[in-house]
């Protein structure tokens, strides 16, 4: 009966089945770009540098000095690779030093890593770059034959490096089927030739595209490294630049420079030492993260401590939390206007078929009767509702996760100034889907609460009146 | 006359209208007080921006942003003064020694550009000077046979200048704070101990308080806490004109507390005079100069004219320097009105429904009128009417809420402590003070009345669509 | 020139299957001046004669003319201005606009129209204090009697100086003394100033009062019949 009833007055019930469905796929949509945002940032932050847990002396992280290293030792990195959930874990030493090429300078961050064990981690070598419009390669190439368009673009992208041809295709407008014809040419005049670390390159480096440029310096050139190292000792060398890497985070690619491990620690004077260990892992959940963590807890020393990517990243965390507290914001602002819409139409209908149920009552339907048919035509308006938004949500969530909205041109970079990679992924359904339903489901129990209320305290006789 | 007749079908149902003007009201009043909020932050961004760190135009040596090198000095530098003062809106120039260094402490030791400056003239162009953490010293006003150095609050927390001390004065502070003696007494083991980071302090005071506590507490503690020896000394490192590696132990003449912890970290000011002396270069001799407006507006044509006559320096103003923040600005009135257009999409459907149910309620009414002589559009521009000021009345009683709660919060502002961390990393305050411009609220006013019409059009249509027949039918 | 002049009008339905001839080969002409009633049971097309009469529905075949205008070849929205203009109405009920008092309500046909305020107000007094509710000019229809509303109705129906008006069962809904003060008040309009006034009715006290009596079944004229002398409407 409930469900003929709503059929009867098609307008109302569409018009506000649909103010729910917009709102429902308003905020999945958003909810999900969102998410799918913070999961990509911290995935990329996490992959590219701090990993998933990582092992440090425990007054490191209040205190990030040298001082505060600690030895790790070939079988203290065995015992947590044994670890199930642990895909690779690698020794790092970081400290800070003073770069000079010819008359500049720039304070830069010194990363000490394991070259091979690294690739497993931040992927360093996946980084190098591979293609640069240099203002040698932009003249050279705006003599050959390309598209007006690409033409365009080299001048807007000059100085640019690219770690593969797909961003660079993006960036310079062309698309699959230029692939044969114009590929070839950029690889001509723009190629790069990069060379990743080998442990053996005892005084070579790598270092970021933006510290690159900034400091003029090529690969070949030399750069020197000043700094204090451990227990105060003055540490300065000469390295020869064997790699550019182009990392996605300005505020780490204008300032990086890597060296084998054993390259930092004789800079640093810090033999044996390490400040961190970085772990990544297999199954990288929440649960799974607490119960890795738990088992490392118990094989590590007494001296040294476990911080989760969390704790590292805290400053992007108290970040997202905050876009993400104004996100729900926003959604709230627009549940709650949905939600009047629905309390004025039940009003309305209820004074509408007042007559009506004081006539069904006065014949001999038992008032919770009536209430629980009310109630469930509210219900089912509602799950309509959210049913639709979920629906027409799900196309454009799953295409927006496997085929992400990529930035281009100057919104690009403007985010990338900030440090976010200029993408918006969308996350696949989860939680948050539930809480739509839940939300829609609260609102609805108000409006129904009311209802009921209503129709118990109907007075027959005037209601027939009217 | 069919605009009376409107107005009074509005109200000819007050509870139905009612509901549906507080919806709009509430909608309407979100939307320009986040706004307020979002604009605020940008606002206050960009004034600190201009006033604290770059003013408005720069004028550097062509090579200098790309190389740093301190041998690219401004050529002329009169030239460049003189060109800029006749700038439109120009209100004073200064030139400033820029070097890169590394300051250190026998502690830490960190990167930061070094800034020497005319003592005189920044202190009346730029509000670095005022923004002072009292009691930790003036800004070059003592005369000391030291060199002397002005930084940030972040940079000498950095370099462990700054010490948390809970001794008998952070306790009195705290006291006066209104602090519960019990919880000043439960921080006891810890009683004249010299925290060297903040952090260190909040771990103790967490093991000692609860989590609870704690949070409440944390931030008057920390404050209290904060203390500072007058006169500490730094250990400035950089490079001279021949190349050679040198530097000298600075005095710390004050500390300044901005917003922007960037900035906070990396700035050091010296009087140029000393940096001259340190690094060689001679009298006249600027990497840059910059350039206070008397107003923002005044950015565009001053800078269009400075970048002609000194065509073989690089000019920019804070907008090119700070690009994103500018595009912010401008995007604000779009970002707010797409925010705006889908609240009032959301309140369509209920303006929409309410429409609907009134115009089938005056079936006979409607018939009535196109008997008697009502054209169709007459009847469409009354139900469009009727639309429109349920929409209005809502958005005006919204746009008046939100405009007074703005100015109630604009004097005290609000304080997004929590998040201050994350704020202050990308150079924003969080204790924002909403503010919002005439243009928002016609932006406002605009989408309102347009969704009062697009409202109207499926309940119009429906009006018209009843027989004038129906009227005489009789019952 | 007549007034009104039907010519073999036709209307059909072709609802349903069902062919129904609501009015079927009526030719009527009208006076200036007459005051008639057409009188038939429920179904024999009384109220479609009336709507066609009204140009609030067009004929399936034959013509309507109006003072020498053939309604068929208005437009539909020439025919509303040309209702505005040429027609009074007075239905049963829902006459009057609710949100409007009695003096808005008569004022708005000529606000329509126009009419310039001054103009306005002098008309909208004179015509309710002709049908007796000078006072009550500011009274919104809720707080008016049914009888009272009924007359606000006429003073309206009355503003544009029209041909002619058109009651549909004006007297359905009120009780005897409120019918009886509503038709004195026509009739004496009827009679004073001329106005035609055409009558659809049950109503035996509006049959009496009438002058031309027009008899109608399944959609034809069966009589038509004009009274020698004016009733004495004190007769019942």
């Amino acid at each position: 009966m409930a469900w003929r009833n709503i059929w009867r007055n098609r307008r109302r019930t569409l018009i506000t089945a649909a103010s729910v469905f917009f709102a429902v796929f308003f905020a999945l949509i958003m909810r999900s770009v969102q998410l799918g945002s913070y999961d990509r940032m911290f995935k990329n932050v996490i992959e590219s540098y701090s990993g998933y847990i990582q092992v440090q002396q425990k007054d490191y992280f209040d205190e990030p000095v040298l001082d505060n290293s600690f030895e790790l030792d070939q079988g203290l990195l065995d015992l947590i690779a044994s670890d199930p959930n642990v895909k690779a874990v690698v020794p790092r030493l970081e400290s800070f030093a003073l770069a000079a090429a010819g008359s500049s300078t720039q304070g830069v961050v010194v990363m000490g890593i394991d070259p091979q064990g690294e690739k497993e981690v931040s992927e360093v070598h996946n980084r190098l770059v591979r293609f640069k419009l240099t203002d040698e390669a932009i003249k050279a190439l705006m003599n050959e034959t390309l598209p007006e368009r690409t033409k365009k673009l080299l001048k807007i992208f000059k100085n640019e490096a690219y770690t593969g041809t797909g961003r660079l295709m993006l960036d310079m407008g062309l698309s699959e089927k230029d692939t044969s014809d114009v590929l070839p040419v950029f690889r001509k005049y723009a190629s790069f030739s990069n060379y990743y670390l080998e442990e053996e390159d005892s005084m070579s480096v790598i270092i970021g595209d933006g510290l690159s440029d900034y400091l003029g310096l090529s690969i070949g050139d030399t750069i020197v490294l000043i700094g204090q190292g451990y227990h105060g000792v003055s540490a300065a060398g000469k390295y020869t630049i064997r790699g550019i890497a182009k990392i996605p985070s300005p505020d780490i690619d204008n300032i990086v420079v890597y060296m084998p491990v054993n390259t930092a620690r004789k800079l640093y004077g810090a033999h044996g030492l390490s400040t961190s260990a970085v772990i990544m892992m297999n199954n990288t959940d929440e649960k799974s993260l607490v119960a890795t963590a738990g088992r490392l807890a118990e094989v590590i020393p007494e001296s040294l401590v476990l911080r989760s990517w969390k704790e590292l990243n805290a400053l992007m965390v108290n970040q997202m939390d905050a876009d993400n507290k104004s996100g729900m914001i926003m959604i709230g602002i627009l549940y709650l206007v949905i939600a009047f819409g629905v309390f004025g139409t039940v009003l309305m209908m209820l004074a509408e078929r007042r007559r009506e149920f004081a006539v069904l009552i006065s014949i001999g339907m038992q008032k919770h009767k009536l209430a629980g048919v009310v109630a469930f035509e509210l219900l089912l308006i509602g799950l309509m509702g959210v049913m639709a938004g979920v629906i027409a949500s799900l196309p454009v969530v799953i295409y927006g996760n496997i085929n992400p909205l990529r930035f281009k041109g100057q919104m690009a970079s403007m985010w990338e100034d900030y440090g976010f990679e200029p993408i918006m992924p969308t996350l696949m359904p989860d939680a948050y889907y539930l809480w739509q339903t839940v939300v829609v489901l609260i609102i609805l129990s108000i409006a129904i609460f009311f209802s009921i209320r209503k129709i118990y305290k109907l007075n027959v006789i005037q209601s027939i009146k009217a | 006359m069919i605009t009376e007749i409107a107005w009074k079908n509005v109200w000819r149902n007050k509870p139905r209208s009612l509901i549906v003007i507080a919806a709009i009201t509430v909608g309407v009043f979100a939307g320009v007080f986040s706004i307020a909020i979002m604009n605020s932050a940008i606002v206050q961004r960009i004034d600190a921006s201009v006033n604290e760190e770059l003013a408005h135009i720069q004028v550097n040596n062509k090579d200098f942003r790309n190389s740093s090198d301190i041998k690219s000095i401004i050529p002329d530098y009169n030239q460049v003064v003189s060109e800029m003062m006749s700038a439109p809106g120009m209100k004073e120039v200064s030139g400033r020694i820029i070097i890169r260094g590394i300051a250190s402490t026998s502690a830490r030791s960190t990167g930061v550009e070094i800034s020497g400056i005319n003592v005189e003239k920044e202190r009346r162009m730029l509000k670095l000077a005022d923004k002072i953490i009292p009691g930790t010293g003036t800004f070059f006003e003592s005369e000391t046979r030291f060199n002397r150095a002005y930084i940030g609050e972040k940079l000498a927390k950095e370099l462990n200048i700054i010490r948390y001390n809970l001794d008998e004065e952070a306790l009195s502070r705290l006291r006066e704070k209104g602090v519960p003696e019990k919880i000043i007494s439960g921080l006891e083991p810890i009683y004249g101990e010299r925290f060297t980071s903040g952090r260190k302090l909040q771990k103790a005071v967490e093991n000692l308080l609860g989590e609870k506590d704690y949070k409440k507490f944390i931030n008057p503690v920390m404050e209290a806490a904060w203390s500072y020896r007058e006169g500490s000394r730094i250990i400035l490192t950089f490079v001279d004109i021949n190349n050679i590696q040198t530097g000298a132990a600075f005095r710390i003449s004050g500390i300044f507390r901005t917003n922007n912890d960037m900035f906070e970290e990396t700035s050091v000011f010296v009087p140029e005079e000393e940096l001259r002396k340190l690094t060689g270069l001679k009298d006249n001799d600027y990497h840059r100069v910059i350039g206070l407006l008397d107003e923002n507006s005044f950015t565009e044509e001053a800078t269009s004219e400075i970048r002609e006559a000194l065509s073989s320096y690089e000019v920019l103003n804070w907008k090119e320097i700070q690009p994103d923040l500018a595009m912010f600005a401008d995007m604000m009135q779009q970002i707010y009105g797409l925010f705006m257009a889908i609240i009032l999409a959301a309140l369509a459907f209920g303006i929409v429904n309410t429409m609907l149910m009134s115009v089938l309620e005056r079936t006979k009414e409607i018939g009535m009128l196109a008997a008697i002589g009502m054209n169709r559009r007459r009847i469409f521009i009354m139900i469009m009417l009727e639309s429109i000021f349920l929409s209005i009345v809502g958005g005006l009683s919204g746009m008046a809420v939100g405009g007074t709660v703005i100015a109630l919060t604009a004097k005290k502002g609000i304080n997004l402590m929590q998040y201050s961390e994350g704020f202050e990393a990308m150079g924003y305050s969080a204790h924002l003070f909403p503010a919002i411009d005439t243009n928002f609220f016609i932006i406002t006013t605009i989408l309102i009345v347009l969704t009062g019409i697009l409202s109207s059009m499926y309940p119009a249509r429906k009006a018209l669509q009843l027989n004038p027949v129906e009227a005489i039918r009789t019952e | 020139m007549k007034v009104i002049e039907i010519k073999d009008v036709n209307k059909i339905y072709n609802s349903t299957e069902i062919k129904v001839h609501a009015v079927n080969g009526v030719s009527l002409d009208f006076d200036q001046g007459e005051f008639a009633a057409i009188v038939g049971p429920s179904g024999s097309g009384k109220t479609t004669l009336l709507n066609l009469l009204g140009g609030l529905d067009l004929p399936t075949s034959g013509k309507i003319l109006i003072d020498g205008e053939d309604l068929s070849k208005l437009k539909s929205s020439q025919l509303i201005d040309f209702r505005l203009r040429n027609i009074g109405f007075v239905f049963q009920s829902y006459n009057l606009i609710p949100v409007l008092t009695a003096e808005e309500n008569v004022g708005f046909i000529m606000a329509l129209q126009k009419i310039d305020r001054k103009e306005r107000e002098e008309r909208t007094w004179s015509l309710l204090k002709a049908v007796g509710l000078g006072d009550r000019l500011n009274s919104r229809p809720a707080k008016l009697s049914g009888g009272q509303q009924q007359r606000v109705a006429v003073a309206r129906a009355l503003a544009s100086r029209p041909k002619f008006v058109l009651a549909d069962e004006p007297t359905a809904n009120l009780d005897s003394k409120a019918a009886k003060t509503l038709l004195e008040i026509m009739e004496k309009l009827n009679r004073e100033e001329k106005i035609t006034f055409i009558f659809s009715t049950h109503d035996p006290r509006v049959v009496k009062m009438a002058r031309r009596v027009i008899t109608l079944e399944d959609g034809k004229v069966i009589s038509d019949e004009v009274k020698k002398q004016s009733n004495d409407p004190e007769n019942g």
